[in-house]
């Protein structure tokens, strides 16, 4: 399975959400306020094992 | 047996800044995992951070694999904006690049502003010899036991 790696365009649209990627991370298949839903929704669209993270309100810049 | 493999960086959203007018995105050392607890498992994205003492994951990735993470043992921490917080560690599995590995995680509830689970020392980097090339955007990780 070919992975998708860039995330810029697919992830900015959902500040401040829980979001569930299909398994070859080309595309969303679940918006949520908690995991959980992103999960089902995810499943719904017959994605059995999605990868979920969390969009922040911005990404910005990290120093950790 | 030792096993090594690559992953990929992966590119996010990011705002130009003022030293930064030209950035749209950022590439971070980013990878899919698996956290697996008995039967249960939940994958997640999460930053390669050798400047963390341990790994720590959101509390709600943690109750996706059926942990009571209150009952874990508590870790007060520090983020860089020196504020304390929480993190309660349990013993789970981590899967990544197709490789099992045993990790006592912390989970918290303070992470909220922070989009990924973080893989530190203790529990990933003591499992790996891991090399980073930004340039080609790859992370070779190699086992060391486990």
């Amino acid at each position: 399975m070919t992975e998708n790696t860039d995330l810029s365009e697919i992830l900015k649209n959902y500040p401040d959400k829980w979001v569930a990627l299909s398994g070859d991370s080309s595309k969303v298949v679940g918006v949520a306020d908690k995991p959980a839903e992103a999960i089902q929704q995810a499943h719904a669209k017959n994605e059995p094992d999605p990868i979920l993270t969390r969009v922040p309100k911005n990404y910005g810049t990290y120093i950790l | 047996m030792s096993v090594r493999f690559k992953l990929d960086y992966r590119k996010f959203p990011a705002q130009p800044t003022e030293p930064f007018p030209r950035r749209a995105s950022v590439s971070r050392p980013v990878v899919p995992i698996a956290l697996i607890n008995g039967s249960l498992h939940v994958r997640n994205l999460a930053l390669i951070d050798s400047g963390a003492d341990y790994c720590i994951f959101h509390a709600e990735i943690g109750e996706q694999i059926g942990l009571q993470i209150e009952s874990g043992k508590c870790l007060s921490f520090f983020g860089t904006g020196g504020q304390e917080q929480s993190a309660f560690f349990h013993d789970i599995k981590l899967e990544v690049g197709g490789h099992e590995i045993s990790c006592f995680a912390g989970f918290s509830r303070d992470l909220l502003s922070l989009p990924y689970g973080i893989l530190g020392q203790i529990g990933f980097f003591d499992k790996f010899k891991i090399t980073f090339d930004y340039e080609k955007e790859k992370i070779e990780l190699q086992s060391v036991g486990d």
